[in-house]
């Protein structure tokens, strides 16, 4: 045994030149990650710890928390936080289900499902924002298509964009939309990676399709599920630029602050600028974006086989 | 369970994997379905557990006309080449499936769950995934699974042709072993012949899509009913020689004469397929000789000698008695037993003697 990993160690001795190689193309890639993405984020850091730090003139009054203790007082940022929750906390599960169930739809070899796979998807290719402008078109009260349809089923017409309490569902049925294509591209490749010959074992037991459906499908999904579920909770907690097309901003009587509409609210909005309050809300939603993601991670590991 | 099997015929839009097969199986039986890669023996399997339907014919289960019945009405147990174990499911939950799915109650699914899983030897393992066993002991798994809803009829197809050698033989003694205790009627799959050869009761050999002959193993080696069954069965592989009748004797390509006693009333410039052997060949022997040939090569294997001996344009496999001492470039003389040579008709296959 010993032996053995003495040949290991004994191996031909490398030489400088071949141990610093593998660095050299590291380097351009390095650059690029040390400049765009580690610099900035320790940045936000230590600028969220600057207490009245200005941007411009790159001056602060001292280091301490300041600003943290004002973001985690400041009743906006409660109200940001609970939208934020809340609307993950809608959209993961009704976007999941509606996925994996229009994705196994999508996977029958049915006639015309090109043509539903193309509208399906159709949202990926298309700029959100000037989807974005047609949806607040569908949603107006009087023209809107949505309220048309719902006046089909004898539903009186909801105002919502113009009455705060429904901004958050409006901009719920925007996000569900929005997330449906990049989720079920994703649960379809998971599908198309199961082995048929699952289905076909199971059918000649005599399962039915719900049965077939509930366990082996899913359970055999479930490794994609959890990814997509964590790269759809990430992108859903920061959720923002939907605002804008919707509602020109965070909604009626600012009832839409979301964790990274606050962010922006004290870096551009408020005069004068709060630079450090802003980067102690976004450390603060990283931390959170973090937590879930290890505790998604965690559940993944308990029900992997 | 008896299996009847009336001029199936299976085509897919272009070819026909299964032309016009009938057998009867008997009950009880262990059949190999044997034949090269691509002749239909899959989709022939699948008729009968009825993940396909036929395009002609029927299918008789005793005296059930199943031709058209779903899969699951069938009483079928299949075990698929890769075995299609559920990777998200442990050994136990694996064999209890088809039973969850009929609905037997959840202790005795576990009893009869467990009781197939001590006769295919897995019962040490019942909470392992399939992904944390060797492929014999998937294999087991996977036979189990089939028949813990005990099934009237057995279906495997290649069920040992993920194993290697070793195991590969050990696998179809198990196979065996666990057939005669149930008393399933049982099909599997195979191209290889030797264990086809080993294991069944009877052979169904198929050539595209084509059953050539239906018999019982040792009967296909002796028997075969045409050249193509002659070449697939037998290691080292038959002596496969070609030529024309001339005056009751076979004189093969190349000009080598033989003179089979059995071949002799055969029409003159009649062209056919001898085929011979290697055992059935004997050099310098007691009896009259038939025919002359050069020894080309010899090996020494043991007690005996395999010896290359050129017949005409063909060189021949024979096994001589080593203390004959025979060497390279000698002309021996050779005669022909009567069990293991084979006269075919070279146009049809047929066998003629
Ligand atoms: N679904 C299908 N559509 C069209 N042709 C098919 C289909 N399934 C099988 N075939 C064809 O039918 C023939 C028989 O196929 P089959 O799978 O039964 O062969 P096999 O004897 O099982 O071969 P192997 O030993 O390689 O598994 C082949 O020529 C194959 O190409
Ligand atoms: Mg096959």
């Amino acid at each position: 045994m010993t032996k053995v990993a003495k040949v290991h160690e004994d191996g031909p001795k490398r030489t400088l030149k071949q141990m610093i190689e593998p660095y050299i193309y590291l380097l351009p890639f390095a650059f690029g990650i040390i400049v765009f993405t580690l610099y900035p984020i320790v940045n936000v850091v230590l600028m969220s710890f600057k207490n009245n730090y200005d941007f411009m003139s790159r001056s602060f009054s001292g280091w301490g928390l300041e600003n943290y203790i004002y973001v985690l007082n400041d009743s906006y940022f409660h109200q940001a936080l609970a939208n934020t929750f809340k609307y993950v906390f809608i959209i993961i599960p009704i976007s999941m289900c509606l996925s994996i169930l229009l994705a196994n739809l999508l996977n029958q070899k049915i006639k015309g499902s090109a043509i539903f796979q193309t509208a399906f998807f159709l949202p990926m290719v298309t700029s959100t924002t000037a989807v974005g402008l047609t949806w607040r078109f569908m949603f107006n009260n009087n023209s809107g298509i949505i309220n048309a349809m719902l006046g089909l089923f004898g539903i009186e017409p909801i105002n919502w964009l113009q009455i705060a309490g429904n901004n958050f569902y409006a901009l719920c049925i925007y996000g569900i939309w929005a997330i449906l294509p990049f989720t079920i591209i994703l649960l379809l490749s998971g599908l198309q990676n199961i082995d048929p010959l699952y289905y076909t074992a199971a059918k000649v037991d005599g399962a039915s399709s719900t049965k077939i459906f509930f366990k082996i499908t899913i359970p055999l999904l479930a490794p994609t599920i959890f990814l997509v579920m964590c790269i759809n909770t990430i992108s859903t907690f920061k959720v923002f630029n939907d605002l804008f097309p919707l509602f020109s901003g965070p909604g009626v009587a600012n009832n839409l602050f979301t964790a990274v509409y606050y962010i922006y609210y004290q870096f551009r909005v408020t005069r004068p600028p709060r630079y450090g309050r802003a980067a102690a809300a976004a450390v603060i939603l990283f931390l959170i974006i973090f937590v879930m993601t290890m505790i998604q991670k965690w559940v993944e590991k308990k029900t992997k086989y | 369970m008896k299996v009847k099997i009336e001029n199936l015929v299976k085509r897919f839009s272009d070819n026909t994997a299964v032309d016009n097969f009938s057998c009867e199986i008997e009950s009880g039986e262990l059949i190999a379905l044997l034949g090269p890669s691509g002749c239909g023996k899959s989709t022939m399997l699948n008729m009968l557990s009825g993940i396909l339907m036929p395009t002609e014919g029927k299918i008789y289960f005793d005296d059930d006309d199943v031709t058209y019945l779903a899969p699951e009405k069938r009483g079928v147990g299949l075990v698929f080449q890769n075995y299609a174990l559920y990777p998200h499911m442990t050994v136990l939950e694996n064999i209890c499936f088809p039973l969850e799915i009929q609905k037997v109650p959840k202790e005795e699914r576990i009893a009869r769950a467990k009781k197939m899983a001590e006769l295919v030897h897995v019962e040490t393992m019942l909470d392992r995934r399939p992904g944390q066993l060797s492929g014999g002991q998937q294999q087991r798994v996977a036979i189990a699974r089939a028949l813990v809803k005990t099934p009237r009829l057995l279906l495997l197809d290649e069920p040992l042709s993920n194993l290697d050698a070793r195991l590969r033989i050990e696998m179809r003694e198990e196979i065996r072993r666990i057939q005669q205790e149930t008393g399933v009627t049982t099909i599997f799959v195979t191209h290889d012949q030797e264990e086809a050869m080993s294991i069944s009761d009877h052979i169904v050999l198929m050539k595209k899509a084509v059953l050539q002959q239906y018999a019982a193993p040792q009967e296909l080696y002796d028997e075969p009913m045409n050249s193509f069954v002659a070449d697939f069965l037998g290691n080292p592989p038959i002596n496969k020689t070609f030529g024309v009748m001339n005056r009751g004797k076979i004189v093969l390509d190349g000009g080598c004469e033989v003179a089979y006693p059995k071949a002799v009333d055969l029409d003159d410039g009649h062209r056919v397929i001898l085929s011979m052997r290697a055992e059935a060949i004997v050099v310098e022997g007691p009896s009259e000789a038939m025919a002359e040939g050069v020894i080309e090569q010899t090996y020494v294997m043991g007690k005996e000698v395999l010896a290359f001996v050129k017949l005409g344009d063909f060189s021949v496999r024979a096994y001589i008695p080593a203390e004959l001492q025979l060497t390279k470039g000698q002309t021996v003389k050779l005669s022909l037993k009567n069990k293991g040579v084979f006269v075919f008709d070279e146009e049809t296959g047929e066998r003629l003697k």
